[in-house]
Parts: C-alpha cells; sequence; structure tokens
C-alpha cells in the first residue's frame, strides 16, 4: 500500500497538497473544518449559554402545549386572472442581455413573482440551458439595495457632496426637459443588443439633436475594430465551434467569459463527442482560465506575446511552409515577416501543421480582458488573416449582418474630448458603469466639471450615480419591455414577468417622455403612447414575418423567439491593407499585469448577488475575494505564500492585495479580477475584493487592461482567503478516470479499475420509478451554472465569507477541481458532485431518528423536521455531500429576496442537515402531474435543476429502470464508473470518464490513481 | 443506603411516568398541538352549510384547484359576484355588503386559515380527488358545518393510516410529503 507521505500525488486539489505541507495534512486527517462552536461565534450573539437559554424558553412552551400555532391568513385574489393557479407555476418567455450574451429566458413565476430563471428552449443560444449570470440576475430585481424611485442629488460646483433626495418623476421630468431644450445634449451608453432601444435612442437623438457615445463595462472595441478593417464590415462575427475539429484559443476564455460563452461552450461540447471526429482545444495562455483549464494542450505564454505567438502561426505557415494563397502575397508577407525573430518561448511548428491539416475546420481566437493590450485590435487582425490562411471563413467564422449591435460611430474618448471643449451642457448616461470601470488616467471625472446636469438611469447609488444630478431609477429587466437580437441572428422578446415592484421607470420611458416634449420628436414617437406601444409599432414597421399582426405577436410572446432572420453565412475577402500597422511592439520587462473576469462577475454589474460572490470560482475556488494571482515559481522566488499581502504598482496607481499562487499561471504575469471593489453597489459588493480597473492604463483613447508594466512587492500581512478547496479532500484515490481518445477508441473504459464487490444484504427493491443520473466528465467544463441553479431552484443560503473559510458553505452541489501533473503547467479535471443517493447508503444506517432513509425509488430522503442535528450522517458519507444548518439563516434574507423562494422546497431552519434531492419535488410534481392526466411519466420527463441548466448536456437525469429514458443507456455503459465503487455504497449517481484528445496523460493512472486505500 | 432508596424511587417513577406519556402520546390518547376542533372567526360569516349543504353547491365550484393543483385554494372575489353580484342573490345581507365592498374597492378578504400543515409537509390535493377521496374524508362534513372547523388532526398519523391501506396503493415514502 502505497501512502500520499510518500509519494507525490498525481492528482492533487491544492499546492499545499501537492508539497505535503503538514497544515494540508492536518486538515485532510480532520475531515471537518468547523467544530461545533467556534472561539469567536459567541460575538455573533449564538453562544452555547445563550442557545441553553433558548432551548429553556422552548422546552417552556411545549409544556403549555395545546395552544393554536401562529394563525395564517389566506389572502385570495380579488379578480383572479384565468392562467394564474396557485400553487402552480407560470412560464414566460423572455430575454437576458450579458453584456454581448444574449440568452432566452423561460421564467418560472408563482402568484405573479418570478422565482427562477432557466433556459428557453427555443433560443439557439442556449438551448434551454443557462449562464451563472443568467441564473443570478433574478436577485437583482429582489435587492433590497436597489433605488425605489427617481432620486436628486443636491451636487455643489465640483460635485463633491453627496445629498440625495427622492424627487417626483414630474419634478424630474419638468427639469430635465427644461435643461435638454438648452441643446448641447450627449447620450452615452452601451452597445445595446435591443433594436428597439436602439431605434428609441435615435429618435430621440434626432429630436435635440443629441449626440451619442458608446462606452461598455467589458468592451469589444478592438475586435469591432479589427472586423471593420479585416473586411471592410461592420459588427461582429459568428464562430461556429461545433464545425471546428481543431480549436486555438490564445489568451482567450470562450467557455468562461469571452463574448458569448455559453453558447460557444455548447457547441464546443456537441463537438466534444468520443468519436474519431472529437475536437482538440490547444490553448496558448497567460492565466489559467476555464477554457484552459479544458484544454487538451495548453502552453504558457505573457499577455505581451499574444500577438507574437499568432504571427508566429502564420510564419511557420507563409514563410516556412509556403502554404495557402497568401504565402504569395507581398504585403502579407512583409508585415508577417517583421515577427519572424519574436520569441514566444514555445514551438509552434506542431499546432500549425496540424491547423493546417484541419484548414476548413479549424478556429482561431484570440482576445478579451486578460489580452486587453495596448493596439489589441493587432491581434484580431492577424486573427482574422489566420483564420483566412486557414479558409476558416464562411465555415468556421461567419459574418453577421451589421444590424447586430450597431457600431460606434464616437466612442468615451470622444465624448470627453467635447465635454473638455465645453460642448456637452447635459449628459445621460444608461447601461454602463464609466465611473467604475474606467482609470483615473481617463479624466472623465474631471470633464464632468464642465456639464451643467448629469442624468444616470441606473438602479442604486452606485459609483456613477453619485455624480450625477437626477437619478432616473431604471426598472429591471424582469419589469421591463424590451427585445433583443443575438449575435447568432436570433430575435427575440423580452417580457414582463412582474409588476414593478417600486416606483421605477423604464429607462425607455424616460427617453420617450423626454423626446416628446421637443417639437422635432419623430411620429413614431409621438404616436406611441408609452415604451411597449413604442416597441409594439416598431415591430410592425420593421414587418419581421407574421410577428408584424396581433396574432403573429401573441405567439411571439409566447415561444420569445423569432430566428432565423438575419442570414449570416457567406464567406468575405480578408483585406491586407488592415495589416500595414502591424509591428512587433517592445519588450516588456519584469511583471505583466493581466486582468480578466472571472465567470461568476464579470464586469462586476451583478456583484450585489450573494450567490455570484460565494460562487467557487472554477479554477481558483476561491470565494468572496479577488486576488493577485501569481505562478508558482514567481512566488518562491518573492517568497510568497498564499494568502500574502503584495503590493501591485503601475505608475502612481497602488493595490494591496492578497495573492493566490496559481498553478499553469505563466512566470511572470501577475493576475488581477475584475468585478470586484465596488462602491455602493449595496451591502453585498461593497468592500469586497479591490477594483482592478484603477491599475488599468489610458493610451489613445482606450482602456488597457493587460501587459502592463507592474512592479510586485511583497508588503506583509496576510489575508485567510475563503478557498472552498481545501476541505473535501478524496485522499487520492480513484476519484477521476482519464483515457487518452486513443485508448478510449480502442476500450471504451479500459483504464476504470473496477471491484468484485459482494454484500451481506439483499438490497434495496425498486418496482416502479429507480433513479439515477450520469455525469459526463468529457463535456463538463466546469462553468458552475448548474451550482447556481440549484441555490436558486432549493433555497439554498449563503454564509458569508467567514463560514465560508470554516467550511460551512451550504451549496448542495460542488464541482471538485482537480489538478494533473507537475503544478508548473498542469492538467485539470472538474468533476460536479451532487448526493450520491447510494443504494447502500451510509448516512442511513447511522441516523438514530431515521431522519434520512431510503425510498422505494432509491433516492436518499432527507426529513428535515426529523432531524435533530447529530450530523453522524454528514461523519459517515463518504462523498461528504451534506450540509449542515449551524444557524437561521432564513432570518438573514432581507425582505425582498424572500419573494425568490421556491414554494416548492421547504426552507430549512436551523440544527438539520440538508443536501441534495435530486430535485424531488420536481419528481414529485411530475408524477403527480401524469397521475391527474391518467398516464404514466414519459421518457426524459423530468429534469434536474441542475441537468436544466447545463448547455453542454453533461448531466443525464432519470428512471434507471426503464430503458426509455436516455440515462439508461448512459449508466450501464462501460465508460461509467462509480465513485469510490469498493465501499460498496452502489451510488445511484456514475460518471463518464474524461477522455482527452492527446497521445499521453499527465496522470496516468495505472491502478487507482495512486495510494490505494484497500 | 436510604439514599440509594430514595433514588432509585425516583428513577422508576421518572421511567414509569416518561413511559406513560409515550404510550398516551402513541396511542392517540393525548393529541398535543394537532388544534382538532379549531374554529375561528372569519371575516364574513360564510355558511357553507346553506352554500354545500342546503344549495349542493359543489365544493370545486369555489375551490378550483383542488383537480390540478397542490392548493384547493379559497375563491376570488370575482366568484363570489357570479350570484351575488347586482340585483343577484341575497342582495340585502349585511355578510354580503361586505363581500361587495370589498370586491367594488378592490379590497381582498383576510381569511383566517383553518387546515394548517407545517411548511414541511407537502400536501397536494390534485392527486388525492384523483384518486376518488371524498373532501369530507380530510375535511368533515363541510356541508353541515355553520362555521368550518378542523375535523381532523391532519398529523401525521392520520395520513399515513390511509397510505398504508393495501387498496390505496399509496406511497409512504419519507419524501412523499417531506422535501
Amino acid at each position: 500500500m502505497e501512502t500520499q507521505n510518500t509519494q507525490t500525488p498525481k492528482y492533487w486539489m491544492s499546492l499545499e497538497q501537492w508539497r505535503q505541507d503538514p497544515e494540508f495534512q492536518k486538515l485532510a486527517e480532520k475531515e471537518f473544518q468547523s467544530s461545533p462552536l467556534q472561539s469567536d461565534d459567541g460575538k455573533d450573539g449564538w453562544a452555547r449559554r445563550e442557545f441553553l437559554k433558548l432551548m429553556g424558553a422552548s422546552l417552556a412552551l411545549t409544556s403549555f402545549g395545546c395552544v393554536r400555532r401562529t394563525a395564517q391568513k389566506i389572502i385570495p385574489y380579488v379578480n383572479k386572472p384565468a392562467d394564474v393557479i396557485h400553487g402552480l407555476s407560470n412560464y414566460y418567455a423572455s430575454s437576458f442581455a450579458d453584456g454581448f450574451e444574449g440568452l432566452g429566458l423561460l421564467v418560472t413565476t408563482r402568484d405573479g413573482r418570478p422565482i427562477k430563471i432557466e433556459g428557453n428552449p427555443d433560443h439557439p443560444a442556449n438551448r434551454g440551458g443557462m449562464s451563472t449570470r443568467g441564473h443570478a440576475m433574478i436577485l437583482k430585481l429582489y435587492d433590497p439595495d436597489r433605488y425605489t424611485g427617481p432620486k436628486r442629488n443636491l451636487q455643489n460646483d465640483t460635485r463633491s457632496n453627496r445629498e440625495i433626495v427622492g424627487v417626483k418623476w414630474e419634478d424630474l421630468d419638468k427639469a430635465v426637459i427644461e435643461q435638454l431644450k438648452k441643446g448641447s445634449i450627449a447620450i452615452l451608453g452601451n452597445s445595446c443588443l435591443s433594436p428597439s432601444t436602439q431605434a428609441l435612442t435615435d429618435d430621440f437623438s434626432a429630436a435635440y439633436g443629441a449626440k451619442s457615445y458608446r462606452y461598455d463595462d467589458v468592451s469589444y472595441e478592438p475586435l469591432q475594430e479589427a472586423t471593420q478593417k479585416s473586411y471592410g464590415q461592420a459588427g461582429l462575427p459568428r464562430y461556429d465551434f461545433e464545425k471546428a475539429k481543431y480549436v486555438v484559443a490564445i489568451n482567450n476564455d470562450f467557455m468562461g467569459t469571452w463574448l458569448n460563452p455559453t453558447l460557444y461552450s455548447r457547441q464546443f461540447a456537441l463537438r466534444r463527442r468520443k468519436t474519431a471526429d472529437m475536437n482538440k482545444l490547444v490553448v496558448f495562455e497567460s492565466l489559467m482560465s476555464l477554457t484552459g483549464s479544458n484544454a487538451d494542450e495548453r502552453y504558457r505564454i505573457r499577455p505581451s506575446q499574444t500577438l507574437d505567438l499568432v504571427m508566429a502561426i502564420l510564419n511557420e505557415l507563409l514563410i516556412n511552409k509556403k502554404v495557402s494563397r497568401f504565402a504569395g502575397d507581398a504585403a502579407v508577407l512583409r508585415a508577417v515577416s517583421a515577427f519572424a525573430k519574436a520569441d514566444v518561448g514555445v514551438n509552434v511548428a506542431d499546432v500549425a501543421a496540424e491547423l493546417w491539416k484541419n484548414r476548413g475546420q479549424s478556429l482561431v481566437v484570440a482576445g478579451g480582458v486578460h489580452s486587453g493590450i495596448e493596439n489589441a485590435a493587432h491581434i484580431h487582425v492577424a486573427v482574422n488573416l489566420l483564420n483566412a490562411v486557414l479558409e476558416n471563413d464562411g465555415k468556421t467564422v461567419e459574418p453577421v449582418g451589421a444590424a447586430v449591435v450597431k457600431p460606434a460611430s464616437a466612442n468615451i474618448s470622444d465624448l470627453i474630448a467635447s465635454m473638455n471643449k465645453k460642448e456637452v451642457k447635459t449628459l445621460i448616461i444608461h447601461g454602463c458603469n464609466p465611473m467604475y470601470s474606467l482609470p483615473a488616467a481617463a479624466k472623465f471625472r474631471e470633464a464632468f466639471n464642465n456639464v451643467e446636469m448629469i442624468i444616470y438611469t441606473g438602479d442604486r447609488n452606485d459609483e456613477t450615480a453619485r455624480y450625477a444630478d437626477y437619478v432616473a431609477s431604471d426598472h429591471h429587466s424582469l419589469e421591463n419591455w424590451g427585445d433583443m437580437l443575438s449575435l447568432d441572428g436570433t430575435y427575440s422578446i423580452q417580457q414582463p414577468t412582474i409588476q414593478p415592484l417600486y416606483n421605477t421607470r423604464a429607462m425607455q420611458d424616460s427617453l420617450l417622455v423626454w423626446a416628446k416634449a421637443s417639437s422635432k420628436a419623430s411620429a413614431r414617437v409621438k404616436g406611441a403612447e408609452d415604451w411597449y406601444a413604442y416597441l409594439r409599432n416598431n415591430w410592425k414597421d420593421l414587418g419581421r414575418g407574421k410577428a408584424s399582426t396581433d396574432d403573429g405577436w401573441t405567439e411571439l410572446l409566447r415561444s420569445g423567439v423569432l430566428s432565423g432572420v438575419t442570414a449570416g453565412g457567406g464567406s468575405r475577402t480578408f483585406l491586407t491593407a488592415a495589416l500595414n500597422e502591424i509591428k512587433p511592439a517592445s519588450r516588456k520587462s519584469g511583471f505583466e499585469l493581466a486582468m480578466y473576469e472571472t465567470v461568476a462577475l464579470g464586469g462586476g454589474d451583478l456583484a450585489n448577488v450573494p450567490w455570484l460572490q460565494e460562487l467557487p470560482d472554477p479554477i481558483t475556488k476561491i470565494t468572496w475575494d479577488n486576488y493577485a494571482t501569481i505562478s508558482p515559481k514567481d512566488a518562491a522566488s518573492l517568497k510568497l505564500k498564499e494568502g500574502y499581502h503584495v503590493t501591485l504598482t503601475v505608475g502612481d496607481q497602488k493595490i494591496t492585495i492578497p495573492a493566490h499562487i496559481q498553478p499553469g499561471q505563466a512566470d511572470g504575469v501577475v493576475g488581477l479580477a475584475v468585478g470586484y471593489g465596488r462602491v455602493g453597489a449595496g451591502k453585498v459588493a461593497d468592500g469586497v475584493g479591490q477594483n482592478a480597473f484603477a491599475l488599468a492604463q489610458w493610451s489613445n483613447g482606450s482602456r488597457v487592461t493587460s501587459g502592463i508594466e507592474t512592479a510586485v512587492a511583497v508588503s506583509g500581512g496576510r489575508t485567510e482567503l475563503a478557498c472552498t478547496q481545501g476541505h473535501h479532500s478524496m485522499e487520492g484515490r480513484q476519484i477521476v478516470v482519464e483515457e487518452t481518445l486513443k485508448d478510449f477508441i480502442k476500450n471504451p473504459g479500459g483504464t476504470v479499475h473496477r471491484h468484485k464487490m459482494f454484500s451481506m444484504w439483499s438490497g434495496h427493491k425498486y418496482k416502479g420509478n429507480k433513479w439515477g443520473m450520469v455525469i459526463d466528465l468529457n463535456t463538463c467544463n466546469g462553468c458552475s451554472a448548474c451550482v447556481i441553479a440549484c441555490q436558486s431552484e432549493n433555497n439554498i443560503p449563503t454564509v458569508g465569507k467567514k463560514y465560508v473559510i470554516e467550511g460551512r458553505e451550504m451549496q448542495w452541489l460542488r464541482i471538485d477541481r482537480y489538478y494533473v501533473g507537475d503544478p508548473e503547467n498542469p492538467d485539470v479535471v472538474h468533476q460536479p458532485l451532487p448526493c450520491m443517493h447510494c443504494d447502500n447508503a451510509p448516512c442511513e444506517t447511522v441516523c438514530p431518528v431515521i431522519a434520512t432513509s431510503h425510498s422505494d425509488e432509491g433516492t436518499n430522503d432527507m426529513t428535515y423536521n426529523r432531524c435533530v442535528g447529530t450530523r453522524y450522517c454528514s461523519n459517515n458519507c463518504p462523498y461528504k455531500v451534506r450540509r449542515f444548518n449551524w444557524f437561521q439563516y432564513s432570518e438573514g434574507i432581507p425582505t425582498p429576496h424572500k419573494m425568490a423562494m421556491n414554494p416548492d422546497v421547504t426552507v430549512r431552519f436551523r440544527g438539520v442537515m440538508e443536501k441534495c434531492t435530486f430535485c424531488i419535488h420536481r419528481i414529485r410534481n411530475s408524477k403527480s402531474e401524469a397521475k391527474v392526466q391518467n398516464r404514466t411519466l414519459r421518457p426524459n420527463e423530468v429534469q434536474t435543476a441542475c441537468q436544466q441548466s447545463c448547455v453542454t448536456g453533461a448531466i443525464t437525469f432519470g428512471d434507471l429502470n426503464n430503458t426509455e429514458w436516455a440515462v439508461t443507456k448512459e449508466f450501464t455503459s462501460p465508460s461509467s464508473y462509480a465513485l469510490l465503487e469498493e465501499l460498496n455504497t452502489q451510488p445511484a449517481v456514475r460518471y463518464q470518464v474524461k477522455v482527452r484528445n492527446t497521445e499521453e496523460l499527465k496522470g496516468a493512472p495505472k491502478h487507482h490513481g495512486e495510494g490505494h486505500h484497500a | 443506603m436510604s439514599k440509594n432508596v430514595i433514588g432509585a424511587v425516583v428513577v422508576c417513577v421518572l421511567l414509569g411516568s416518561l413511559s406513560l406519556v409515550v404510550w398516551a402520546l402513541n396511542n392517540n390518547k393525548v393529541v398535543i398541538g394537532y388544534n382538532k376542533g379549531y374554529v375561528p372567526d372569519q371575516p364574513v360569516n360564510f355558511p357553507h352549510d346553506t352554500h354545500a349543504g342546503k344549495y349542493k353547491i359543489d365544493c370545486k365550484y369555489c375551490h378550483t384547484g383542488t383537480e390540478v393543483s397542490r392548493h384547493a385554494s379559497v375563491p376570488s372575489g370575482n366568484v363570489c359576484m357570479n350570484c351575488h353580484g347586482p340585483a343577484l342573490v341575497q342582495n340585502d345581507s349585511p355578510e354580503i355588503q361586505k363581500v361587495r365592498d370589498a370586491f367594488n374597492n378592490g379590497r381582498a378578504i383576510a381569511w383566517q386559515k383553518v387546515n394548517l400543515l407545517p411548511d414541511y409537509v407537502k400536501f397536494n390535493h390534485a392527486p388525492h380527488i384523483k384518486a376518488g377521496k371524498d373532501c369530507t374524508v380530510c375535511h368533515g362534513p363541510v356541508a353541515e358545518m355553520k362555521k368550518v372547523v378542523q375535523h381532523e388532526s391532519l398529523s401525521m398519523g392520520f395520513c399515513v393510516n390511509c397510505h398504508r391501506q393495501p387498496e390505496n396503493n399509496a406511497p409512504t415514502n419519507c419524501s412523499t410529503c417531506h422535501y
């Protein structure tokens, strides 16, 4: 028997484990991080003495037994809408624009209030799946920190005071209209995916002669600029990862954060079929991104080498190999050969050869926040050339009509210039938060002094709102009408699912009211009573098929989607003139700063949603903070340990922040997540992490977020990062099984070590349904949308940073992340872990009060009202999936949040255990419905929340007693395996082995990975 | 010596009374906290005996959710107005005036809940009605009640007694009701 103490584990979860740090060993042996009572718990008013006092009081109450329980009231409708039935959900199709990502929603509502966001199966972008932020945005609707009405800020001349008063809409409109009549108006807005909002903004501009400027907190300006230059055509390209057999991502996180990650993840998974046709992903990157963690081959480069790397591949193809029609183009060769001597530290010959071999079905993508270097557009031009060389244009890369995201005629640097020239009297800001995401060097704040009035259509007292004179508080998108044209060319409708909670007004209604006051208002504006009427008329005018008729409109509201309107497709010609400006940049010395978006927070708009703050990052597994990520080698030379403070200095800007040592990160690079360090976003977000944008550079009128020369100094002090990965150690047994594609095709599941098991029990009999699940490790990319879906579906509380550190996080579904191989550049595996619903469940046998028991349908039930909180079950659970309610978490939920609770699931109380139920309420509801309709369950009728949310289709669930359900085939296939099979727990959840499209595995387990504990 | 005797007696008495309590609770001799017989005053004196008894109006005419939903639902104001609208049944009754006033002013009537189950119990009306169970099995002879009373204990024992009958073919998993 080998043990971990004597050998470096091949699969490891943290550097402490890899190094066999004694502290980690202690932690691993301890099993539970938290003891029943922490030394400082008393400070929260929950000391043991307090507990005993309360217990005494409740004992006294029970002895006076026959008192009526709390009287409840039933308040029926006055006039019940015909389609609302108390106890049943109504589903409304809607849309959610998350930056440049357009997702189709199906909003579950109960008694007129939305309780859960799901994906619209008819929307081609997400096909029923949903992103983390899509799920989480419902809590922004119920955010207690939202403004409840329009506000006026009584600013002094320098806009430095903060005196915010409520104002009536009439008074606000009067003041604004009076100001607008003076002329010189600028509108600063985001790249809006709503065609009707764009039309309305244009109408407003025409009515007042206002000028429009574009600004996005997370910008794709370089990509748009490069598309214009490369093809003489505006707009953004459309990628088809499903058609790509060989994908190269260069400092690009297309699975996690870039452009349309949900769509790309789905397309990528569709080509991840375990056949000879399976795709291969090669990633060159500086930080460890979600995409990098899913790579078959991964190489490390610095941000400043991004362009060099693309050029190195081009050099190899055009100059060394002399392939493609561009090899004879002098202009191209001149531009490319200028990079011939660029050192990228990686031999790209093999990658280039593979790309050429797969030409027409390969795809190269680059760019994003973490490669937002100076002249980032050059990277995209070079990538466009590379895709043209590889004949991917019109195949895996398609242009989309210019209608999607109109290019900006002017951006924020033009605005700042004209503000400084005193050409702007009134500034209207909507859909972006420039005071948060612009670096100080842009001098936007200073330019405010030349403006008479600033109007902001935000929803809270955030960074930009505090400089505005008026805040015309906007609706949440679930309260508002709208439409959306996503980048794949699909039109969809956004319809309100709840009456506005507060005295807020749609941004579009505000613009409409103001535009109407102008004598030059267009007929379209004058003819529209409100924003809904405007939207409806706009769709009539556009005459989009049947949607222009009333019946067609009703049908559109039902389905939510009008697809196939904008045809993309067709090849386009690369204009070699685009290469003229591209020259090698000067070398960078020292550390390079690379900012990045996290999968949870992105640009930080939803930072006040506790679910997102407590979601363990898919890679670092850290919650509630941002941190400077540093490679293990750099950390060693700086003598850094996890959580030590470092000071990052860029010019005169400094940030002191805890460090996280990130395996797989390029040396000489510091990563820092944006989206944190919000001010005025609300009680949850404020004070969490620091604003990375403060270190961004301002160069030639655009923001630089990467490749910034940075001084890194250890500054003393240490912060404990709330990381969920150190807990739940699995002691190096056969947890994750990987196979190469070659091995898999020869013998699927051949590397799985099987055990001959015998049992003294006869086992349970399952005569009706037997519920089971299969999780495909091959398509799961670790995006964590399922975790938030589960949290939303099952009323799971958040506990805060302090208790995450103590290991008390409550998410029922966790995703374990294992590193494989050398910390310099390891492979990564993501493994979602719900309750295994074991047939021989160890938890059931140890419960003294039978609060957890086995059902005749194979589920492991948890009866909260029986549970007395011994936690024996959790002790005995080999998978550590049980969560204990240390406190009455439901008391901490602010009032509006309570409206998001799912009434089908009990809100748990203090002192009880809870865990994944296989969404038993969904099973029960489906069975009741089937019974009422005199039928049995249809195959695949029941979906769990995690399964429904997964865009890659990694989770299959259903009845194992019925071969018509998709899960039965997956469950019994030779490549499926049970976790810790040797314990004979007979889990109802199995995993499909992970297949890597490589020659050799870094983990290469021969027998049980390492250290088999027999 | 005497101390030990006293101690033993005390222990015996305690154990004896404990087993008495357990026996009484287990055999439904004493029912604690189930509110059987609870008759709250309602904001409107709605006589079930007149509606369901004298006029034999089907329960499902007002309690519309029973066949499809978890909840039976208390009728909304417009359902009352179907019969008690202007110049219809019993317009001069002061109780009906209350209902009419509330309806005309867009106010809902806040009824006192009679049959209350805890949050952790998920009872679903629809499959029970589908299985042909009469409303009176749980709710008693409502057609004879002037004021609605909680007729059964609605305890877990009450539910399980029925679910255990072989002819009902009903599940008795914990997760049948608790989730």
